[in-house]
């Protein structure tokens, strides 16, 4: 009946080994930077990967810190420029802590909330110092010559640098800026001024065909009156020739005039009785002074 | 009957306890803020109604047992009547009232103790969303409270459970391991207050969610109960399970009977003895050997790792890289937890979006238009104006460039693979955050410094192309080993603010349709113009062709008139007044005789002769009535009136 089951023994044997190797122990990974505090002092750091020894907790504990970079950022902000624009910006940064020790004794056992709420006021007294001492020109401007994009970045990055390192064992890998924008109402005014250029653009664009299209009108207008106006003036020199022409044929009636000028009359009388004339006469005239005869003939 | 009185006794101190129970926890739950603490109050307050109902239920059994006996006293009498010879245990009301709580009590009382459970959930749920990570301000006092609960607690727990093995005391059963329960949670919120104290308040959070967790599966289970209580073979004589007590509940409070509330369990369901059978002994017996045969496979099995085709992987011993990227194949390992292997998929293709948050389904849209959004979010870049303009500084009069900035909407997919796997876990916690934030920046740099209209139209092509090699850049110098694949402006244009109608993307339309009706208007003009003169060429034509007939008129009649005039001129030679005569009278007559001819004899000398010469006009053009314009304006002021 006291006979131990080994299978018990064993297990039990097995159990106990990993409690110890768990208690004993602790890895270090690559990504990872540890420090061990012995009775609540700082103990040692270690930055190296790999497999260490411990003395159990409550003795000794452990804190390990994520040991590379992380990006954080924070909301746009307003702030305003050198000459004095109103803007919204928002930059990033990539950090990794430098001095694990001075990390954890800043914020509370190495706390990275507390850390990243440190870092964005160093961020946000940088950015808006540095945005402060440029004109809206040095981050906006089509122009290469008046853009200062790079150095304005390389201006904050300078600012944190040095009191993030001092101060809270962390080192600024890289800054930027994220996002520029406009606060709502100066958002709104620009919509307005951009639609004003589209619709000031838009009239001009209408302009130009109004007048595009009197133009060719005009031209059309003008075209025709020269091709009237010198057809006419073809037209008479046509008919001043033609006169002249017959006029050479009239040369004939010199012959004797008198003829020729009763002949002519003539002809000028008849053409002008030939459409609906009335004519009133007397009974005297040739040849209806005939009727007057024969009747008193008669 | 001193049994059943005992046990309604110690049921009515559990129930008694289990009533102020729920309200210290809920106190100190709401002093310290604790998620953990909230939730054993929600177990505490279900352990203080099943308590509650198997009070009640006590008190019928033992009503029933009083009744039974007192029936099997009767019966017993040498004059008792043919009324106790028969079956008269129908007539027996305490059983029957027994039968019907049974019957109808329990599982109204499970489904609503499974619906208040739900309840429970959502409301913790909800409280641990929007919990913050506490600090451990109160957390020694509330150590204090929870030791004493947990005393309490445990001492009745077990007492009540012990007692409920015996037989005929089930009934203490459920209410005991909601005690044992209720003294474990108490334990566990206290190791949660000691972490707090040692600045590890997101223990709460994690302890918190795995008990919500517990709760659901409890209401779960009590729920599957209720419905296999349907199907469950009824065998006569035996009694009902208690249906709203949880196996789960009891196994928590006494990990140890976990084999036996297995084949409790068996044994009810199947309706025969399971735990009987030759196969479950063995299994029973061998389990522990199983148990230990799987664990040592298990650690085999971290003895070599398998590393899929689309997969690499890299390999840490004792945290230190080793073996560089392990590639798709088998590979050897040292076992569990010397050596660790962190599979990943860095062929997949990876996507950031900049500058919008795209719509949950995308497929959907089947038209864009810059007039409608068309993303969940989309964000407004800055973009220079090429046209700048320049301003007096009113201090030192120097001239002073001011930036008119435009506004731009613009959609960015980045597309990226990684190439250098351990660059990209190594060297950044966080390797998509990061890469999001250089494309940004580099999205932000290239369009300040390039001019709208640029990039909208002819320019857009150059700006993806830069935007991508700015952004390679930056991740190289970053050592964040990753190839970017594709970097497209698929989407640039003004935004929709400013106006209800569109804004200012309508606004770009209408200098579209601007550009369209300049066009419409110069077509007009050249049609007009392509109308007219080839009008005015044919009225040329036409003056011409008329002179050119005059001409001809002209000269021919000359040339006829001379001709005749010379055969004239022969013949006035031959007799100059017959002719003259002759071709006077001629004329005349063939003049006159078209004519309208009035003949007035001249007699009496005196009277006046009047001749209507009116002319009868054909109707036509002249028959029309034409008004003069004083007559047109008096007729429309007519038409004004009504």
């Amino acid at each position: 009946m006291n006979k131990k089951n080994p299978l018990t023994l064993v297990t039990a044997g097995l159990l106990v080994l990993i409690f110890l190797f768990l208690l004993l122990t602790f890895q270090v990974r690559k990504t990872d930077i540890a420090i061990v505090t012995q009775l609540g002092r700082h103990h040692k750091t270690i930055s190296e990967p790999g497999f260490n020894f411990r003395i159990p907790w409550p003795i000794q504990k452990i804190y390990k810190f994520d040991n590379r970079v992380r990006a954080m950022d924070r909301k746009l902000e307003q702030t305003n420029t050198k000459d004095d624009f109103s803007i919204l910006a928002t930059i990033y940064i990539g950090w990794k802590i430098a001095d694990p020790k001075m990390y954890m004794e800043r914020f509370e056992d190495g706390n990275d909330q507390a850390a990243e709420s440190a870092l964005e006021n160093l961020m946000r007294n940088a950015k808006n110092s540095i945005i402060g001492q440029h004109p809206l020109s040095a981050l906006v401007s089509a122009d290469e010559s008046t853009l200062k994009f790079d150095q304005v970045e390389q201006e904050m990055l300078d600012m944190i640098k040095t009191p993030a390192a001092e101060e809270y064992g962390i080192e600024i890998v890289m800054l930027g800026i994220k996002q520029l924008g406009l606060p709502e109402s100066t958002t709104q005014a620009v919509f307005e001024r951009m639609i004003q250029e589209r619709t000031a653009l838009g009239s001009k664009i209408q302009a130009e065909g109004q007048r595009r299209a009197s133009e060719i009108r005009a031209e059309a207008d003008r075209l025709r009156q020269e091709i009237i106006a010198k057809a006419q003036a073809e037209a008479r020199l046509i008919e001043g020739k033609a006169d002249a022409e017959a006029a050479k044929s009239y040369k004939v009636f010199e012959e004797n005039p008198e003829l020729a000028i009763l002949i002519l009359r003539l002809n000028a009388l008849e053409e002008a009785l030939s459409e609906r004339a009335t004519l009133i006469l007397d009974q005297g005239a040739e040849p209806l002074n005939l009727l007057q005869s024969s009747g008193s003939g008669n | 009957m001193n049994k059943e009185r005992n046990i309604q006794k110690i049921g009515l101190i559990n129930l008694v306890i289990m009533l102020i129970v729920p309200l210290v926890g809920a106190f100190v739950s709401q002093m310290t803020g604790s998620m953990t603490g909230l939730a054993a109050a929600i177990f505490f307050g279900i352990g203080t109604l099943v308590c509650a109902v198997t009070v009640f239920q006590m008190r019928l059994e033992s009503r029933e047992e009083a009744e039974r006996l007192e029936f099997e006293e009767l019966k017993s009498r040498p004059d008792a009547t043919n009324l106790f010879q028969t079956d008269g245990e129908d007539s027996l009301d305490a059983k029957r009232s027994r039968e019907q709580f049974e019957r109808f009590f329990i599982p109204s009382f499970t489904t609503i103790l499974v619906i208040l459970m739900g309840g429970a959930a959502w409301f913790l749920n909800n409280a641990i969303q929007k919990a913050e990570v506490i600090n451990g301000g109160t957390a020694i006092i509330a150590l204090g409270f929870y030791a004493m609960l947990f005393l309490t607690l445990f001492l009745l727990g077990k007492y009540s459970t012990t007692l409920a093995l015996l037989e005929g005391q089930r009934l203490l059963r459920p209410g005991g391991s909601y005690m044992m329960l209720g003294a474990l949670l108490s334990m566990a919120s206290a190791a949660v207050e000691a972490a707090v104290s040692l600045k590890f308040g997101k223990v709460d959070l994690i302890v918190s969610r795995v008990l919500l967790g517990v709760l659901i599966f409890v209401a779960i289970e009590l729920s599957i109960g209720l419905i296999f209580e349907i199907y469950r073979p009824r065998i006569r004589g035996q009694r009902a399970r208690l249906l709203y007590e949880s196996r789960l509940v009891g196994l928590l409070g006494q990990p140890g009977g976990i084999i036996s509330t297995v084949s409790q369990a068996l044994d009810y369901q199947f309706g025969f003895k399971v735990s009987e059978t030759w196969f479950y002994k063995a299994m029973e017996k061998a389990f522990v050997w199983i148990v230990l045969l799987q664990l040592g496979a298990l650690f085999v099995s971290s003895m070599f790792v398998i590393v899929r085709p689309h997969e690499q992987a890299l390999l840490e011993r004792s945290g230190s890289p080793v073996g560089g990227v392990l590639t798709p194949g088998f590979h050897l390992k040292a076992p569990w937890p010397i050596d660790k292997v962190y599979r990943y998929n860095p062929k997949e293709l990876q996507k950031i979006n900049v500058g919008f948050v795209p719509p949950e389904d995308e497929q959907s849209q089947r038209v864009l238009l810059w007039t409608k959004q068309h993303n969940e979010e989309e964000f407004h870049m800055l973009v220079a104006n090429a046209d700048m303009t320049e301003d007096l500084d009113s201090e030192s009069g120097e001239k002073v460039k001011r930036v008119p900035v435009n506004l731009l909407t613009v959609s960015i997919p980045v597309h990226f693979v990684i190439e250098d796997l351990e660059q990209w876990v190594y060297n950044h916690s966080d390797g998509p955050k990061l890469l999001e934030e250089i494309a940004y920046r580099e999205t932000v740099r290239r369009l300040v410094n390039v001019d709208i209209q640029s990039v909208m139209a002819e320019g857009r092509a150059a700006t993806a192309d830069d935007l991508k090699n700015r952004i390679q850049k930056k991740a190289d110098d970053a050592k964040m080993g990753i190839r970017v694949v594709f970097v497209g402006l698929q989407d640039v244009h003004p935004p929709m603010g400013g106006g209800e109608d569109g804004g200012v993307a309508a606004a770009y339309e209408g200098v579209n349709n601007a550009s369209q009706g300049k066009e419409t208007r110069a077509l007009q003009a050249m049609e007009y113009r392509h109308t007219l003169v080839p009008g005015a060429h044919a009225e040329a034509k036409q003056t011409l062709e008329n002179a050119e007939a005059y001409k001809y008129r002209v000269m021919a009649e000359a040339a006829s008139l001379a001709a005749q005039f010379t055969n004239q001129m022969a013949a006035y030679k031959a007799a100059p007044n017959v002719f003259k005569e002759r071709a006077h009278l001629k004329t005349v007559s063939k003049a006159m005789s078209k004519t309208r001819k009035y003949v007035i004899t001249a007699g009496n000398t005196e009277d006046s002769v009047v001749l209507n010469l009116e002319e009868k006009i054909d109707q036509g053009l002249l028959g029309i009535d034409v008004k003069t314009p004083e007559e047109e304006k008096a007729e429309r002021e007519k038409n004004k009136k009504p």
